[in-house]
């Protein structure tokens, strides 16, 4: 991540949240994580387990820049199992203000008659499988604090409103969800997915590919919905114009040797299992 | 008694010349008025008040027991006694706070609870306010100010000083303090309160702040002085409210907050008066579950009775308050500050159909009230007679170390004889509230 300002800025306050962890699906190593012109910055976790950063940078400054490396193996496990303290599904299962669905997305959930399905796993799996024929992938549509029910009326949208649209429709369900923010293989951009605890497991569907979570899959956090898990916040003090710039670049290391170069960016490796 | 009242006019103007107003946004606007100061006291015989205290510190430590315990392990609502969509969907309850324990374990160190009485004598909590509940300077000042007038009164009338309310809120800032400086912060100038920040101030020893002199570094608060000296800031009783306190955890178009004064606060490095995510304890929808939290955490029955409170959530509630509309009260549970209350009688057939389709639609959102008929009290009118007017009690309860009632309390009342809202934000007067010894 890198950001310019046409005037220098000062007192900048930032908070980060863009750190993957290890979990019973991923092991993380080699994490590396620089900001360019602040020695002293706190890592910390934040009430959803996600590991942030925060820092301030007092001193005048044109230039902030973020980077963050490391490596993942991924596709330990299909899930993440379930434990209540210090981290209650509770919390998962009302709707928010993104998630609320509103009277479109109430009938919509009528006309799905999920009570055919049983379980929470199914009734997961057949949503995230209903939900393309209803809303199409279109970047520039919607805004980035938009609800559910906005989004579902447009009926196009980006990952994020796929993942509310799942969550609200989960929800109503009483079944515990969660957003999740993640990096998949070969994505430029920051990626978004649901969660649904089934049973005692927390399975990841991603609505946007209609594909269950996978080996390709990297996941940094988790919330209610996308504003509990902001990637970046920032205030300062100044007049500049601010010109921000994020990239994602996701490599597979086959052999566990590659390495990666390109700079100003979040970079992570994918380290794939071979199954 | 006869002396306050002549005095009444001199101490209204020095009320004003020490700037005790209230300020007001309405129509986009800040205006600030006088808070009317009535002389006669309310007053309330020391048998009496005890029985307020019992139940108030009854009240107030359930109340931390149940924010402790939605911020922790959630047993309340594991346990099926208040259900989930009351604590977790509700606007104040904040996940940042999850898990975070504050100093001490005291989330609620300031409360005001609103009482009233009813022609029968007894009292009814009306609310609980536990997030930024203002108020207890007005009665300080103007004791203060009477006294000068007419110091025989309160010693003859056996009246309690309550001039020790500022050392308890020291007390309780020290007790939580984890090191370094108290500090005030206010939003400033234009707050609706801002006097009583600055009174509280200079009464307490503490920092009076705007945030602009407090930074955050690493995990640490500071407040830098004139010199540009660092010192540490142990305590903040902050008179922001939580949305604002932290743009960079809270609402992001925040100027008035301290950006990561949340982290150093959940790595325990500063107490927060009161802690943030209090919300969810002094919902309306909360309220009616206060009495059930007492039985819960304290094994012990509520002292002090709630009015009667009904939850259209539950389907016998909803059937009770469409068949009884007319006589009840019904209040949004967002809303506070005399807003979004409605008399069930005042409505025309029209908008009577529109409400009960909304509550209908939102049940969740409102909760309805029997009208209490309140005890009226005695005020000065402008021609200078007694005449009779709806009245509340805020009781300030403080928590440090114990929990205690202050022997005072602000008094308000509605200025208009056919209203039953006395908040000081719908134009209402205060009077000093006098706590016998005898």
């Amino acid at each position: 991540m890198t950001a310019e300002y046409s005037e220098a800025v000062h007192q900048h306050s930032f908070s980060i949240r863009f750190f993957p962890q290890h979990s019973q699906r991923q092991k993380i190593t080699d994490l590396n994580i620089e900001i360019d012109g602040c020695q002293s910055f706190v890592v910390t976790d934040d009430s959803f387990q996600n590991k942030k950063c925060y820092g301030r940078i007092a001193e005048p400054h044109r230039n902030f820049a973020l980077h963050i490396r490391g490596k993942a193996e991924t596709g330990l496990a299909i899930y993440e199992e379930y434990t209540d303290y210090p981290f209650s599904a509770i919390l998962f299962k009302t709707q928010t203000d993104l998630t609320k669905p509103g009277k479109n997305l109430l009938n919509y959930h009528q006309a799905l008659g999920l009570h055919k399905w049983e379980g929470s796993y199914d009734k997961a799996l057949y949503i995230m499988r209903a939900i393309p024929d209803v809303f199409s992938y279109h970047p520039g549509t919607t805004e980035v604090h938009e609800t559910a029910e906005n989004a579902f009326t447009l009926g196009k949208g980006v990952c994020q409103d796929y993942a509310h649209i799942m969550l609200s429709l989960l929800r109503e369900e009483h079944i515990p969800a969660r957003y999740v923010v993640g990096m998949m293989l070969g994505e430029g951009a920051s990626h978004a997915w649901v969660e649904a605890l089934c049973g005692n497991y927390w399975y990841g569907f991603d609505p946007t590919n209609n594909q269950l979570v996978n080996d390709e899959y990297i996941r940094v956090s988790c919330g209610r919905d996308s504003d509990d898990c902001s990637i970046i916040r920032g205030r300062f003090y100044g007049c500049g114009i601010q010109q921000q710039n994020e990239s994602v670049i996701v490599e597979e290391i086959k052999e566990r040797i590659d390495s990666y170069g390109s700079d100003n960016c979040v970079h992570w490796s994918a380290d794939r299992r071979n199954t | 008694m006869d002396d306050l009242i002549r005095n009444s006019e001199t101490i209204n103007q020095l009320l004003a010349r020490y700037g005790v107003k209230f300020g007001i946004y309405k129509n986009g606007e800040f205006k600030e008025q006088l808070f009317p100061f009535d002389p006669i006291p309310r007053v309330i015989e020391n048998g009496e008040f005890r029985y307020l205290e019992k139940g108030l510190k009854q009240r107030v430590d359930a109340l931390n027991c149940f924010l402790s315990d939605i911020y922790g392990k959630k047993q309340i609502v594991k346990d099926g006694v208040i259900p989930e969509e009351f604590v977790f969907s509700a606007k104040g309850f904040l996940a940042p706070c999850d898990g975070v324990t504050p100093p001490k374990n005291i989330y609620s160190h300031i409360s005001g609870i609103d009482l009233v009485q009813s022609k029968d004598d007894s009292w009814y909590v009306l609310e609980d306010n536990l997030r930024v509940p203002s108020g207890a300077s007005y009665p300080m000042i103007a004791r203060e100010l009477q006294r000068r007038s007419a110091p025989d009164v309160f010693s003859d009338n056996s009246v309690l000083d309550n001039r020790n309310y500022a050392e308890w809120l020291k007390e309780v800032m020290d007790y939580v303090n984890t090191g370094g400086i108290n500090v005030i912060l206010s939003p400033g100038r234009y707050n609706a309160a801002f006097f009583e920040h600055s009174y509280f101030a200079e009464k307490t020893g503490a920092v009076l702040t705007t945030g602009k002199d407090i930074v955050c570094e690493g995990d640490t608060l500071y407040y830098i002085d004139y010199n540009g000296r660092k010192q540490r800031v142990g305590a903040v009783y902050r008179r922001i409210s939580d949305e604002y306190l932290d743009p960079m955890t809270f609402y992001e178009e925040s100027l008035i907050g301290i950006p990561h004064i949340f982290e150093a606060y959940r790595k325990g490095n500063v107490a927060l008066l009161n802690a943030p995510g209090n919300g969810a304890a002094d919902d309306k929808g909360i309220y009616y579950f206060v009495p059930k939290m007492i039985r819960y955490y304290l094994g012990e029955d509520a002292v002090l009775m709630n009015a009667p409170t009904y939850l259209p959530y539950y389907e016998k509630d909803m059937n009770y308050v469409l068949s009884h509309f007319d006589d009840l009260v019904i209040k949004d549970v967002a809303e506070a500050g005399g807003y979004g209350v409605v008399f069930g009688s005042s409505l025309t057939a029209e908008k009577k159909a529109d409400f009960i389709a909304l509550l209908k639609s939102k049940p969740r959102r409102f909760i309805a009230q029997e009208v209490i008929d309140f005890y009226d009290l005695d005020i000065l009118n402008e021609s200078g007679e007694r005449t009779a007017r709806k009245a509340d009690l805020r009781a300030f309860v403080l928590t440090g170390s114990t929990t205690k009632v202050w022997p005072s309390g602000l008094t308000r009342f509605s200025r208009n004889p056919d209203s039953f809202i006395v908040n000081s934000s719908q134009g209402g007067g205060f009077k000093d509230t006098w706590v016998l010894s005898r």
